[in-house]
């Protein structure tokens, strides 16, 4: 019986199903959303909601399926899933939404996760890891910089690349001020000083804390002892190297 | 025995008479300082205005409606000198006049860009802590952030990790514990290591940050197979309590990711026994550095998602004719371990669950006896479900009566365990598993009252359907919660004798607090069924079931000529 329906839920035209790929379907969603955290078993509701008999539309579906839904738990399976796999499981929810002729376009670009650009050396490969390295903690250099769409933007994005890390660690900081603030002085990042309100983030230590104050209790003097050579501590001179050469790369148009 | 609980007895009246401030008393007066109650966790109020006799009179005085109905109304109202503090999920703070409900101010957190899709980052948050002059939350987007108590600016934040890497986020209220707001994060069920970092509250700057997954060259790493440890889970994302003589912060610790497979972390011989320490665990910190002194790891190979990350209640009460400083800690699974908190010694275990098949039995020393695992393509079924025989919600203890009140659920699952690669920041869970509700039963929860120390079941109310809200207790021998058909009610400490029911309107997931404003005694509760993960997981056991969403805060007092 629920063989039967499922046959007549997605018929051989478009996205040419029979029942092995109806099987599949049901099987890889069983395998890879039906956890139980997400969804329920044939797209009942579990700790995600139901996804059975919901209306959605075949772009929808295949939009989410391939690259989640952002900000929530819904992950994209574009990478991960073999394309015969995703277009099982694809049709397969577009059944469980009662849509008999499934068209599905999984399309070149739709299997990427996001930006792709050429891929990096093995230097450059390194780098990017030490960059975004969580082990480091706040010494990692993603405490502050952002790179493709990963890590705190508390500096503007990088422009100018040091040659070596020497260049590295003597980097000028012509934007970090001294700011006194309820009697203390401290290294700051200005980020705006309105009418109403000041903000700027407090360098003491890492992470930076952002801090808004009334622009009256803020007194700001150029110059600073900071350097950008007292954060990067975590990294010695080899992995600094690799970090270069991943923001070589990475910068690449 | 009986003597020396009589006068501890008379200790707790006598300490209730103080008007203010009490830092070495678990239980709350006129405000509702912290998460817990107080970073005791008692969830109790010294509060008797409502009582047994007077209970039945109880009437809504004021109602607040949040306006944001994303998964309902989830924290604990914070009350301090007459001022309540809310917070939804979509990070909007309220300040509400706590004797009318009227709005002092109201912060809106701007719309965080979105996470990383798939990664263990919810759109919850059970609470704000109040101290220093400001109000801490945490974000969606992994930020902490400080508002001036008064006007509701902020005035610092600070990030704790992107999110878009961790897969993690801030569901938790903080803990204010001296001078630093102490927070976990989610991640345990993501490939990620899970943390705890502590900021000082008057300027956001890094106070310690402690990983529940200790690093190279630490004690406690070599339980940790290869690089496992790197994206081991075990994140710390509830509320912790502090102890302010011994100087200790006690947090429990999410379960190993991978949760259901653990060939990647485990070192060999390691098979049922202590492993990947420190996750599923209930920890001690020194407060003012961060640094372990002492843990107790309640399920050792967790391979069932039985995370120890809810609440610890620290207790005084007397053993074998000697006080004793006590944490009773109710796992996951609904086993409840009950640790002396100077040196966390194993004093005892109990379950609290009446089906119980994931394990045959606890040995008088708290070994698991009898473990029934996941495998690899078969599917076992086990008692309790990974939704928890107790989900986030918490328990309540009177001093009085020296019982704990906790909400069990009867609920099974069908596990299977699978295997794939742990991705930085990506859910992990390394298998499934597909809520049953028990063969023969025609109630599937229940509210029970406990004596930790006999270890004793005192009396339980049964309930048809699932209880997912916190327990209040006060000094009127009251015991308050909700359930999700919307029923908010008051029971007898003693007897579990219902007194008192009032018809919310929403499904209750919230917590409940009492306070007191001008003399007159509060008891305000959030309404609201959680949709998303556990209240939705557990609804969907009862097809037919309409348990509504809201996001409201009402508020109870006996009737002005009657108090």
């Amino acid at each position: 019986m629920k063989r039967a329906i499922l046959f007549f839920a997605i018929p051989v035209l478009g996205w040419s199903q029979g029942i092995s790929d109806v099987k599949r379907g049901e099987q890889v969603f069983a395998q890879s959303c039906a956890t139980g955290y997400c969804h329920g078993a044939k797209g009942a509701p579990a700790g995600a909601p139901r996804l059975a008999g919901r209306g959605f539309d075949q772009t929808y579906i295949t939009n989410t399926i391939m690259r989640g839904l952002p900000g929530t738990a819904m992950l994209g399976f574009g990478t991960t899933l073999s394309r015969v796999d995703l277009g099982a499981v694809i049709a397969y929810v577009a059944g469980l939404n009662g849509i008999a002729n499934p068209s599905i376009n999984l399309g070149p670009g739709a299997v990427s996760e996001g930006p792709s650009g050429p891929p990096l050396s093995a230097e450059a490969e390194r780098g990017r890891a030490l960059f975004f390295d969580a082990v480091r903690g706040f010494g990692r250099c993603s405490t502050c910089h952002e790179i493709n769409g990963i890590g705190i933007s508390v500096t503007t994005p990088i422009a100018n690349i040091p040659s070596d890390p020497a260049a590295l660690r003597a980097l000028a900081t012509p934007d970090v001020r001294s700011v006194t603030v309820d009697g203390e002085t401290m290294p700051a990042l200005i980020v705006s000083q309105g009418k109403t309100h000041a903000l700027f983030y407090d360098l003491t230590s890492v992470p930076p804390v952002l801090r808004t104050v009334e622009p009256s209790a803020l007194k700001v003097a150029e110059g600073t002892t900071w350097r950008h050579s007292s954060v990067i501590g975590a990294y010695n001179d080899a992995e600094l190297r690799s970090i270069l050469a991943y923001l070589q790369e990475a910068a690449k148009p | 025995m009986r003597f020396l609980f009589a006068v501890s007895a008379l200790l707790a009246v006598s300490a209730a008479s103080n008007a203010q401030d009490h830092p070495f008393d678990g239980a709350t007066y006129a405000n509702w300082p912290s998460y817990g109650g107080t970073a005791f966790a008692w969830r109790y109020s010294a509060l008797d205005q409502v009582n047994g006799s007077n209970a039945k009179n109880l009437v809504p005085v004021w109602m607040f409606q949040t306006g944001d109905y994303a998964e309902n109304l989830q924290c604990t109202p914070i009350v301090v000198d007459g001022v309540m503090y809310l917070i939804t999920p979509r990070i909007q703070v309220f300040a509400l006049d706590a004797a009318t409900g009227r709005p002092l101010w109201q912060y809106k957190y701007p719309t965080p860009r979105p996470g990383r899709p798939g990664g263990m980052t919810f759109l919850q948050n059970r609470g704000v802590a109040v101290g220093d002059g400001k109000v801490f939350f945490g974000t969606t987007d992994n930020f902490v952030v400080a508002l001036d108590q008064k006007t509701g600016a902020e005035q610092w934040k600070v990030s704790v990790d992107d999110p878009r890497q961790c897969g993690c986020d801030i569901t938790a209220a903080p803990l204010l514990v001296k001078d630093k707001v102490i927070v976990g994060g989610t991640g345990g069920d993501a490939a990620h290591r899970g943390y705890l970092t502590a900021f000082y509250a008057n300027t956001g700057r890094l106070a310690w940050r402690w990983y529940a997954i200790p690093a190279p060259g630490e004690k406690g790493h070599e339980t940790w197979k290869g690089d496992s440890w790197k994206l081991g889970g075990g994140a710390p994302w509830m509320t912790g309590s502090f102890d302010p003589r011994l100087n200790l912060v006690y947090w429990g610790t999410g379960n190993a990711s991978g949760d259901f497979n653990d060939e990647d972390r485990l070192v060999e011989g390691a098979k049922g026994k202590e492993a990947n320490l420190y996750t599923a665990s209930v920890v001690a910190l020194d407060a003012d550095t961060g640094k372990l002194r002492w843990y107790h790891q309640e399920i050792p190979d967790d391979l069932w998602d039985f995370d120890s990350a809810y609440e610890c209640v620290l207790i005084d009460r007397p053993l074998n004719g000697q006080m004793r400083k006590l944490l009773v800690h109710v796992n996951k699974s609904g086993v409840t371990f009950v640790l002396d908190r100077v040196t966390g010694e194993f004093i005892g275990a109990f379950s609290l669950p009446e089906v119980q098949t994931w394990i045959s039995g606890i040995t008088e020393d708290g070994k698991l006896v009898g473990r029934r695992e996941p495998e690899s393509g078969k599917v076992v079924n086990t008692c309790p479900s990974a939704a928890g025989a107790k989900s986030w919600n918490s328990i309540a203890y009177s001093p009085r009566t020296g019982y704990i009140y906790a909400p069990m659920n009867e609920v099974c699952n069908d596990l299977t365990s699978t295997s794939s690669e742990a991705i930085e920041g990506r859910f992990h869970a390394n298998g499934r598993f597909s809520l049953k509700l028990p063969p023969n039963r025609t109630t599937y929860s229940h509210l029970d009252a406990w004596d930790p120390i006999t270890r004793k079941r005192i009396w339980s109310m049964p309930y048809r359907y699932i209880l997912l809200a916190s327990v209040l207790a006060t000094a009127g021998d009251l015991v308050f919660t909700g359930d999700p058909e919307g029923d908010f009610f008051a029971l007898d400490a003693r007897t579990g004798n219902k007194l008192w029911n009032y018809q919310t309107g929403a499904g209750n997931r919230g917590s409940a607090v009492s306070y007191s404003v001008g003399g007159r005694q509060y008891i305000a509760t959030p309404t609201g069924w959680q949709q998303a993960i556990t209240g939705g997981q557990l609804a969907a056991l009862f097809p037919g079931q309409n348990w509504r969403a809201g996001s409201a805060l009402i508020a109870f007092a006996l009737p002005e000529a009657s108090k």
